[in-house]
């Protein structure tokens, strides 16, 4: 059995995102619970948030932007740079520990104390761009961790997969130019989605060109059209990328009753993605991967999803 | 909505005395495939494409049994030989409606744009139309688009915009297209946010049916065309 980092913090719910909105606080109780009613919470090792020194935040966003986000959020504004981002006076904070979380999940598993680990915090992260708040994201939060891998242990190759049923434009975007993190997602397509990006014809850019790789898949399509789209364009990619970390935004919006998306994924079909994830982590990583939460709105489904998510991480 | 806004300004012209190798040659240097040909006052005289040329050049030319006269008099084939005259123009003060129902009448990927005077002003291609509706559609923005189903009858599109206003999200733009059924519409507002989950609920709970994206469509059906053109 592996040696799981979980990490979760009552904290993470203080960040209010107000009426009609589904990014909800409730949705980490509801992971949580799935993880503790199933009796994992033992075989796992847990992780508590904390404050991230700020130059890791910086590997990735503009000074300016951490600065403006902190003053609309000191200043009691309810919304940041578009109407989806409501906030509350402690959005901020919660957005900075949601980071500083995370990177102590990946400071444990990049030294060898743990396998793998995976992040339940909010704000998500994988649609904040550099210099923007979108899609309820402020900090890139898998972004940062990508940059504080490469940085601190100086590791070459970092894969992230994006299974989240928005395509991380964020997380695209920051990469594009980069041909040592290669970038995959898959998510519907962008002609029926937020955020309209991650087409096919999306490879990257510049020395980046054939390291970001998205596969959108139609409304309507379900685990047969996953496992299709990740056998062709996913694991071949990573096969020759070999990565020495793999990094997760694990969204769980793709599931048949979130009503995020016109994707019907079914609770085994996120089972068999992870499994796969994981298994291309211990053929190429020695299995270090670190997932962090996205999205993922369905409160019913949620406690099944991250249960069984927990559980393949477990066991390898 | 103007030409003159959309057009490209810089023009690649060519003299009418130009060989057509040295007008090919410029239009693959420059990644275009349309040349106005212009006189010495600028004034439009015709205009020469890409295929022009390949047209002007049999397939035999570039293999050896070809006879060098016959080569020789192909290469000294100037542009006025096989450029079209008097081409199709549009004026600046058309719109961008004005240019793409002419381009769809005319069949020609570009149209020169001419003042008054004759002269040129500058050249409007299917690319640059392209670039203003892809615009239009909003689509550099993130958002969201949803297809919803009405009635056609005064007042639908308000109670759609005012449900959607009421939950304070913006719009990118709001596309109204033709349905199967005659007395339905398919209304496609793109919304700039991510959060569409609540309004769709409110949407049908106003009544309104929300379309399964698989069966939207932008266009007139496809079948239409293709009766119409099929010789009986």
């Amino acid at each position: 059995m592996n040696k799981t980092g979980f990490l979760y913090d009552e904290r993470y719910k203080l960040h209010e995102t107000g009426h009609f909105h589904p990014e909800v606080p409730d949705r980490l109780p509801s992971v949580y619970n799935g993880i503790k009613k199933a009796g994992l919470l033992s075989k796992l090792v847990q992780i508590k948030a904390c404050m991230p020194e700020m130059k890791w935040i910086e590997t990735v966003h503009d000074k300016n932007y951490i600065q403006r986000f902190e003053a609309a959020c000191s200043s009691g504004k309810t919304i940041f740079d578009s109407p989806d981002n409501q906030m509350c006076s402690v959005t901020y904070d919660t957005a900075l520990l949601a980071v500083g979380g995370i990177l102590a999940a990946v400071r444990q598993v990049m030294d060898g104390e743990l396998n793998n680990a995976f992040c339940a915090v909010r704000p998500p992260g994988h649609h904040a761009e550099i210099n923007r708040a979108m899609g309820f994201c402020y900090f890139n939060n898998i972004a940062i961790a990508a940059r504080y891998i490469q940085k601190q242990w100086g590791i070459e190759r970092v894969g992230i997969v994006d299974f989240d049923v928005h395509h991380g434009n964020g997380t695209q975007h920051i990469f594009e130019d980069d041909p040592t993190v290669f970038y995959y997602s898959i998510h519907q397509h962008p002609s029926f989605a937020y955020p309209g990006t991650g087409r096919e014809f999306e490879y990257g850019k510049n020395l980046g060109y054939g390291y970001t790789k998205n596969s959108p898949v139609l409304p309507g399509q379900g685990d047969t059209e996953y496992k299709r789209l990740m056998q062709r364009d996913l694991f071949p990619a990573f096969a020759e990328f070999k990565p020495e970390v793999i990094l997760v935004s694990a969204g769980f919006d793709a599931h048949v009753d979130d009503d995020m998306s016109d994707i019907k994924l079914s609770t085994e079909g996120f089972s068999w993605i992870v499994q796969k994830i994981v298994e291309m982590a211990n053929t190429c990583a020695h299995g270090r991967l670190i997932s962090v939460l996205e999205g993922g709105y369905s409160l019913r489904r949620l406690p099944e999803l991250a249960r069984n998510h927990v559980e393949i991480l477990l066991n390898g | 909505m103007f030409v003159s806004r959309s057009m490209t300004r810089k023009v690649i012209t060519v003299d009418q005395e130009a060989y057509i190798f040295e007008a090919q040659e410029l239009m693959t240097r420059k990644n275009i495939r349309h040349l106005p040909v212009v006189d010495k006052a600028n004034r439009l005289i015709g205009i020469v494409t890409d295929r022009d040329i390949r047209s002007a050049l049999p397939y035999r030319f570039f293999k050896e049994s070809f006879s060098e006269t016959k080569k020789e008099k192909l290469s000294n084939l100037s542009v006025k030989d096989i450029m079209s005259k008097n081409p199709i123009s549009i004026s600046p003060t058309y719109t961008i409606q004005d240019a793409l129902l002419v381009i769809q009448d005319s069949r020609v990927g570009a149209l020169p744009v001419v003042d008054d005077d004759g002269k040129l002003t500058g050249i409007i291609s299917v690319r640059d139309l392209l670039r203003a509706f892809t615009n239009v559609l909003g689509i550099g923005e993130p958002g969201t688009l949803l297809c919803i189903l009405v009635e056609e009858k005064v007042g639908q599109l308000k109670k759609i915009v005012d449900a959607i206003t009421k939950e304070n999200i913006s719009f990118g733009s709001v596309l109204v297209a033709r349905y199967w059924d005659e007395n339905k519409r398919a209304v496609f507002p793109y919304l700039l946010t991510q959060n569409v989950a609540h309004v769709k609920k409110k949407l049908e709970k106003l009544g309104f049916t929300l379309l399964d994206p698989m069966q939207w469509y932008l266009d007139q059906l496809p079948k239409h065309e293709v009766t119409a053109e099929t010789p009986k």
